[in-house]
């Protein structure tokens, strides 16, 4: 008998690869926070000797960038995370239809005493992140990666917070990141459920504390740059 | 008719055995010729239904409730018994089955309980085999508890909710049999009729709970396991909806009912607080185990149950029945608790209940160990009642459970319409005139699951020729128009008084009554009270809606037109049998110390009841004969 | 006490539903929840309407067959309560309750209060027991279990299948349930023998039935009449995914 429906076809398998793709866009998140906290470190710690010639904040983001753009692993984990991220995206809407279908005739009456508002809201959450994104995508990486028009990828940064309302959008987008991902590493971790029970005892701290650290980190750097 | 209840020949131990071996079989390549209906999807109709379809019979599965895993078996808590002696404490099939005859008052079939005692180790096996999680000791063993009117440890449970999970079991087989097509299920099906075609019982006339329609099915055989009829005290132990209804009409048609009155009054029940309370929610007896149970000494005491020192607490039990104690059987303690109530001794508002203490319990295992002993009914208690009994005592009373009597059956299991099969509590044979806790879930269990797929193949081997039985004859129009016309009827009655008001008030009057003590002007009483309530309901009903959809007043009326009926027989049935034993207690027969008083002299019997069209009841006897124990004064002292 | 009942009134999963209006009176906070509406159902039969249709049984919280989303929650205001079980003790005098049946697709109304929750049965027929058939048991000792193993197998399975975790999942998903007879027999040595062929074959029955993906949100643990955990849920994918890797087919 077949009965196996193919991992991705199934209510579980579909998790699967969200949780997959969210971790993946996770790992992301990491490396991204990592590098652009080169942002904020104040010139006055410059010439560091480890990094040779770097003078100041301005020179070491601009190499980092640069290698970004042309070391090329770096270019095909970058095609990964595009894929990750559309996949993410349709697989989310996949299930949100197929949930929509399943829940049939509204509640007149709501309680929601029984869950937390960001574990119900991970679509919108996850819509205002998207929009982010794209605004995001098209600020930097658009003119700096693909079109080449911007060459001094640093002065587009901290020109760009300048403008108090982008440091507002981007707080924004940082706050439902932050949101987004408490629930999202707690869930990709249940919907892959390949850890013991007592690591999914401490789960659900791990999440918290690990998205308030990023979002925190994130959130820190546009407002810095604002008064910089 | 004369009563033959075809017990095998033999010496007790061997009659079972020995049935097997000369019963005749039907050829596996025959059976899928043959159709089974069973009515119930609990633990006897379930089990029945799962068993017989897996040696490939066609069954068809009827229950009321929109699933089978809600029959009423789901709600028994503390456990079921089997004589496995894991416990080295010299129990054994013989002593499981003495207890039995003996808590039964020596009132039941011999050779019935020693085999239901024979195959209860069986039936241990299947449910471990299903998946039941049954408690176990630390090194992984089965672990037992000690239930009323034993003085063994013998009974197996999951918590307090044995019951559920062995339901579950039973209902987990018949969704593999749906799945491969050897079960069809009619859930919110209601069963209104039986039908007779040449003297045998060839199938039922139901009604579609959903839709409202009548249909007709057909089968060469038709079992029972409708459960008890214990709701007719409206407040009782068990489900809303459970009812006595199918075996009426399956006793109008000519199956003879066996000791109606004898129904099981539960001490450990949750008391009335008020007129319009339904349903008195049941406390494991295994409470009993660990729980005493007191009344103060002082009629007028004032004090807060914690604040009563031991010299002002009056362990009725401990003090009436030293050896057994708390763990007398039902009817005992229940009688004992009524004696205190009457006499001005109750507790609570209403002084309608006796208190059950865990505080000396709590103060020797420590709250934890009775927490996983009892947790769950802590938490059910503390639900209903917002106390919380590791604190305080629980407050408990006496309340209707289980119907001891029901459908008569011969060793065989089929009532006195061939093809008729009763399984579980809605048969008569096991229990006697009181049933021992724990052996409710084992009666139904192993009356499904290992007496009737062998007894009913004695019956069906005469059909492997007979074809598919046809529903388009005149047996089943006319029970169709009987069913139909009484649905008519009842709508048809368009009064006043709700239903559930007249099923209130048919409930004292058996409570007061035929219930846990008896007297004969009382019962005379009842009778004329009965009838009287008969015409108001038949004239006064108030049934609103129609026939054509779900229509739970239309339900509710129906069964209560049948326990109107069946209260009438109780009370006559009570009030024939002139002795006191087990639930039937008489007050007129009665000792000086106020214990039961049996007549074995001329009440060595099971009555069995004949409808007679003239709405009277003729009586047949089936003599009771003892050769393997003596019956004796039955004594807890 | 003197409540204001809005219930939902429907004649069967084709028409259209709405909230009706009743009013109580002389009612004790000692009544349980389903007591309250036989009284409202008296006063109504008296005056020849027809009757709200409401699913009950055994009134003690273990047949499931109580399905009532009482202001917005599932069974009513207390965690981890049946409908049954409620008592009026948990309102205030003069509340004013919405009272609707369990919502979801895969539960379409009957009439009012009542719904059809035989999906659920059918996810059991897809794999949801042990194949054992009568007589073929071995002795029941011959199978230690460790006690702690037995106690977590029954945790899982104290599940009553009322539905209350798919009513109140907002994707509808019947994750909890599927998951609670996943964990009881997978947990014990009698339901390895089956255990790649019943998850997959479970979930797909959960899918086909309509029932919603499992976004691990958590609300069904917290109505669960019976303290199912979510742990369950993570188990049922653990299974999940192992079957489709070790599954022989």
């Amino acid at each position: 008998m077949a009965v196996k429906k193919g991992l991705f076809k199934t209510s579980v398998g579909r998790k699967n690869l969200m949780a997959v793709t969210g971790l993946f866009i996770i790992f992301f998140l990491i490396i991204h926070l990592v590098g652009n906290l080169i942002l904020v470190i104040p010139s006055t710690f410059f010439p560091i000797e480890f990094w040779g010639d770097v003078e100041n904040t301005h020179d070491m983001y601009n190499a980092y960038s640069h290698f970004l753009v042309h070391f090329w692993p770096v270019t095909f984990v970058a095609w990964i995370l595009y894929a990750a991220i559309i996949i993410h995206v349709i697989d989310a809407l996949l299930i949100t239809l197929q949930n929509r279908k399943s829940s049939g005739e509204k509640y007149q009456v709501t309680n929601n005493s029984t869950s937390i508002w960001y574990s119900r809201n991970m679509g919108v959450l996850g819509t205002v992140i998207g929009v982010f994104i794209v605004l995001h995508m098209a600020q930097f990486w658009l003119p700096y990666k693909v079109l080449k028009t911007e060459h001094d990828l640093y002065d587009l940064v901290l020109s760009t917070f300048k403008v108090w309302w982008f440091v507002l959008i981007y707080e924004i987008g940082i706050i439902a990141l932050g949101f987004h991902l408490i629930h999202g590493i707690e869930s990709a971790h249940r919907s892959l459920g390949i850890y013991p029970k007592k690591a999914m005892r401490i789960l659900k701290y791990i999440a918290l504390y690990f998205s308030l650290i990023m979002a925190i980190l994130y959130a820190i750097i546009p407002i810095i740059l604002y008064f910089k | 008719m004369a009563l033959n209840a075809k017990i095998p020949e033999g010496p007790l131990k061997d009659k079972w055995q020995n049935y097997l071996a000369k019963t005749r079989i039907v050829n596996p390549a025959n059976r899928k010729k043959l159709d089974v209906i069973v009515v119930g999807g609990g633990l006897s109709g379930g089990g029945a239904a799962a068993s017989l379809a897996e040696l490939g019979y066609n069954v068809k599965v009827f229950f009321f409730q929109d699933s089978a895993r809600r029959s009423h078996s789901v709600a028994a808590q503390g456990g079921v018994n089997a004589a496995k002696n894991y416990k080295n404490d010299g129990d054994n099939v013989y002593r499981m089955f003495y207890d039995t005859i003996k808590g039964g008052d020596f009132r039941s079939r011999e050779a019935n309980v020693y085999r239901m005692a024979e195959v209860s180790t069986n039936l241990i096996d299947q449910m471990v085999a299903q998946g039941v999680p049954f408690g176990r000791e630390y090194g992984g063993y089965l672990s037992n508890r000690s239930f009323g009117g034993v003085l063994v440890s013998r009974t197996f449970y999951a918590r307090g909710q044995t019951g559920q999970q062995l339901l579950l079991a039973t209902y987990q087989a018949m969704m593999k049999q749906i799945k491969v097509g050897k079960l069809t299920q009619y859930n919110r099906h209601e069963i209104l009729d039986l039908v007779i075609v040449d003297g045998k019982a060839r199938g039922v006339i139901a009604r579609d709970l959903i839709t409202g329609k009548i249909e007709r099915h057909s089968a060469h055989a038709v079992v029972f396991g409708t459960g008890g009829f214990g709701k007719i005290f409206y407040l009782s132990t068990l489900a809303m909806n459970s009812n006595g209804s199918a075996n009426w009409r399956a006793h109008k048609k000519g199956a003879y009912f066996a000791n109606p009155s004898w129904t099981q009054i539960h001490p450990t029940a949750l008391p009335q607080s008020g007129e319009h309370q339904s349903k008195l929610t049941l406390m494991s007896e295994s409470l009993r185990n660990d729980g005493r149970i007191w009344v103060p000494k002082n009629i007028d005491e004032k004090r807060a149950p914690g604040d009563i020192p031991d010299e002002d607490r009056d362990y009725y039990l401990e003090r009436r029945y030293p050896a057994f104690g708390n763990l007398v059987p039902r009817d005992v303690a229940s009688r004992a608790a009524k004696e205190r109530m009457d006499a001005g001794y109750g507790i609570g508002p209403l002084k309608n209940a006796v208190y059950l203490d865990f505080k000396t319990a709590i103060e020797r295992l420590g709250e934890d160990t009775i927490k996983e002993r009892y947790g769950n009914l802590f938490t059910m208690y503390e639900k209903i009642t917002a106390i919380n009994a590791y604190k305080e005592p629980m407050k408990i009373s006496p309340a209707a459970h289980f119907s001891m009597g029901g459908l008569w059956v011969d060793y065989e299991l089929q009532t006195t319409i061939p093809g008729l099969f009763a399984v579980g509590e809605a048969n008569f044979a096991d229990h006697g005139a009181n049933r021992l806790g724990a052996n409710s879930l084992l009666q139904a269990s192993v009356d499904g699951n290992f007496i009737l797929p062998n007894t009913i193949s004695n019956y069906l081997a005469d059909d492997i020729r007979t074809g598919k039985i046809p529903t388009d004859t005149p047996e089943f129009d006319e029970a169709e128009k009987s069913v139909k016309d009484q649905v008519a009827k009842l709508l048809a009655i368009k009064g006043t008084m709700p239903v559930d008001q007249i099923h209130r008030r048919l409930g004292k009057i058996m409570f007061k009554e035929v219930a846990m003590s008896r007297n004969e002007k009382g019962m005379i009483w009842a009778i004329e009270e009965i009838k009287k309530l008969r015409k108001e309901f038949w004239e006064n009903a108030a049934i609103p809606g129609n026939e054509n959809g779900p229509n739970s007043e239309l339900e509710k009326a129906g069964r209560l037109a049948d326990y109107l009926e069946i209260a009438e027989l109780m009370a006559v049935d009570a009030l024939d049998r002139k002795e006191s034993c087990g639930a039937h207690f008489r007050e007129d027969y009665q000792t000086p110390e106020g214990e039961a008083m049996r007549d074995d002299e001329n009440y060595m019997y099971s009555s069995a009841w004949e409808w007679q069209q003239g709405e009277d009841w003729k009586l047949h006897k089936e003599p009771l004969e003892f050769t393997e124990v003596k019956p004796t004064v039955r004594s807890y002292k | 006490m003197k409540l204001t009942l809005k219930i939902w009134r429907q004649e069967n999963a084709k028409t259209k539903g709405k909230l009706v209006t009743y009013k109580l009176s002389d009612l004790s906070p000692d009544t349980s929840f389903l007591e309250m509406l036989d009284v409202l159902n008296e006063q109504l039969a008296t005056k020849g309407e027809p009757v709200v249709e409401f699913d009950h049984d055994c009134r003690e919280g273990i047949c499931g067959q109580c399905s009532l989303v009482i202001n917005g929650k599932a069974h009513g205001p207390e965690e981890h309560y049946t409908t049954c079980q409620t008592h009026l003790r948990s309102f205030n005098d003069g509340d004013t309750i919405t009272i609707e049946p369990f919502r979801a697709n895969s539960f379409p109304v009957i009439r009012d209060l009542k719904v059809d929750r035989s999906a659920m049965d059918r996810i059991i027929q897809a794999g949801g027991y042990i194949s054992s058939f009568t007589g073929m048991a071995p002795e029941a000792n011959s199978m230690p279990i460790h006690h702690d193993i037995a106690e977590s197998a029954f945790d899982s399975a104290a599940c009553i299948g009322c539905g209350a975790c798919v009513a109140t999942c907002k994707n509808s998903s019947a994750a909890l349930f599927v998951s609670a007879k996943i964990g009881h027999l997978v947990k014990l040595p009698q339901g390895q023998v089956e255990r790649n062929e019943r998850v997959l074959w479970m979930v797909n029955a959960h899918d086909d039935e309509g029932f919603g993906s499992c976004t691990n949100i958590g609300a069904c643990a917290m109505v669960c009449p019976q303290e199912v955990q979510l742990l369950d849920i993570t188990r049922m994918n653990y299974e999940y995914n192992r079957a489709v890797c070790l599954s022989a087919d």
